[in-house]
């Protein structure tokens, strides 16, 4: 499984890339082999208050249903709208073209509580 | 509980295959392709499945045929020997479809009756002596799609011109296998019987002739849009032939048949409800257990649903009450949200044609 040095990630399985204030959050590779061909994704809205862990959209394959949970705390400030057409690219590309929203961190919000890769490894092949 | 694996399990797990347990087996989810390019290729092309964990009952002896009609629904003698029918063993209490089976009329004494993997023992039972569990014997590869029989010519010229619902024997290098113009995707296609010891030879000459292999996930999209029951879903307890819409699959006037005095009592009073097929508004695959609105009232339920890979759209199997008819709009609950619902006439996808041989 592929899981990129430069990011962080949550034992939900969300990845985040963190730039700044704005943390661009996806499905790690692990999550999109493991739920299989999505056919389906929802995604927050623009402007919404989001609390680390809380739920934020969901993702829906041929087989089952996951929720997606906020891997920071903050405001969504931007979706990626071509997934709702395309939601394959969950599939082909989890850490590039199938990025999921932005969020904005909130003052004061922190970003410690997420895993490093060494770490999000660690998890998935435990 | 240990999982059954099928004889092909190891060249599964070759080809990278994801397994998942299946009616007490451990068979392949989808391989490499993933389900739905193995959905389209069934559809435009052909593709190969391993169902060895469907059962092989095999009922032999004079009294066969007499204890197969006293059992099942269907009638044997609308066909012969060498042909094969869809049928239903009923609850003799309720009329509840216990399973829904095709039976292979071998030979005149001679009948392989294919239950679901996980009735396979009830099914033993209602039959009685006589009839013998022989699933483990055997390896059963469904090749299904336009181009099956195209594809399975090259190597296996005979087994490729069994008619539809028609069965035969073929021979495979000097060994005697059984095929049947049967499937379950919607799409012709034929499904071969091989012993174990040969399983592996076929299953590689049938994926060597182009044929790429597909796992259970492309089987339950594929029989969904061809709107074909699964039991556990569409079929099971509490669920009579009748409110699943297959009422063509009894036959009144052949005389009695295990679950008939309860059936004939419900076809009287009239069904509490009727299995409808669904199209939703966007992609969002409904789901097993969603409600169904009628009028705003919660009064039916999905059984089956997925995305179908070909209309790119929710579809979906639903119990409604008898009254709601092809053409209304319903709602369906996906979880929380309210969204609209035709029913349609099945199949939501129609076969394509047919490749000539070669």
């Amino acid at each position: 499984m592929n899981v990129p040095d430069e990011l962080r990630y949550s034992s939900d399985h969300e990845w985040a890339r963190i730039d700044g204030t704005r943390v661009r959050v996806g499905i790690t590779d692990y999550a999109q082999d493991a739920l299989g061909d999505v056919v389906f994704v929802s995604l927050p809205d623009v402007g919404a208050a989001v609390a680390a862990g809380a739920g934020i959209g969901e993702v829906e394959s041929t087989k089952s249903v996951s929720d997606i949970y906020a891997p920071v705390s903050g405001t969504v400030v931007e979706v990626n709208a071509d997934l709702v057409d395309a939601p394959e690219r969950l599939n082909e590309d989890p850490y590039g073209e199938g990025w999921l929203c932005v969020i904005e961190l909130g003052a004061d919000e922190a970003v410690d509580e997420l895993l490093d890769a060494e770490g999000y490894r660690t998890l998935i092949e435990g | 509980m240990t999982l059954r694996t099928s004889p092909l399990d190891a060249a599964h797990r070759a080809l990278g295959a994801k397994m998942v347990p299946f009616g007490g087996w451990d068979m392949p989810l989808a391989y490499e392709a993933g389900t739905l390019a193995e959905h389209r290729a069934c559809r435009a092309a052909a593709v190969a499945f391993d169902v060895s964990h469907l059962g092989t009952v095999r009922v032999t002896g004079a009294d066969a045929l007499d204890r197969l009609q006293a059992a099942l629904t269907n009638d044997l003698d609308k066909i012969g020997p060498g042909r094969a029918q869809y049928t239903h063993l009923l609850d003799e209490a309720d009329a509840s479809v216990l399973d829904d089976i095709i039976v292979w009329w071998v030979d005149d004494e001679r009948f392989d009756v294919m239950p679901n993997a996980s009735n396979t023992e009830r099914v033993v039972a209602a039959l009685g002596d006589g009839a013998v569990d022989v699933t483990h014997e055997r390896a059963i590869i469904a090749v299904q799609g336009p181009a099956a029989r195209r594809l399975l010519h090259a190597i296996a010229p005979d087994a490729a011109a069994i008619g539809r619902f028609h069965v035969a024997r073929f021979d495979w290098n000097g060994t005697e296998c059984l095929v049947a113009g049967t499937g379950y995707t919607g799409e012709d296609g034929v499904e071969l019987a091989v012993p174990a010891a040969v399983a592996g030879e076929v299953w590689a000459a049938v994926l060597g002739a182009g044929i790429q292999p597909a796992g259970l996930g492309a089987r339950d999209t594929l029989r969904l849009e061809a709107g074909l029951p699964l039991h556990g879903h569409e079929l099971g307890p509490g669920i009579t032939p009748l409110q699943a819409g297959l009422g063509w699959v009894v036959s009144w006037d052949k005389g009695d048949f295990r679950g008939r005095a309860p059936l004939a009592a419900e076809k009287e009073r009239g069904i509490s409800r009727r299995l409808r097929a669904l199209t939703v508004a966007g992609r969002r695959p409904p789901r097993a257990d969603q409600p169904v609105l009628v009028d705003g009232v919660a009064s039916g339920v999905v059984s089956s649903g997925n995305f179908s890979p070909v209309l790119e759209q929710g579809i979906a199997l639903a119990f409604v009450p008898p009254e709601v008819a092809i053409g209304d709009v319903v709602t369906l609950d996906q979880r929380g949200s309210e969204v609209p619902a035709t029913v349609v006439k099945p199949p939501f996808v129609a076969a394509s044609p047919a490749e000539p041989l070669a």
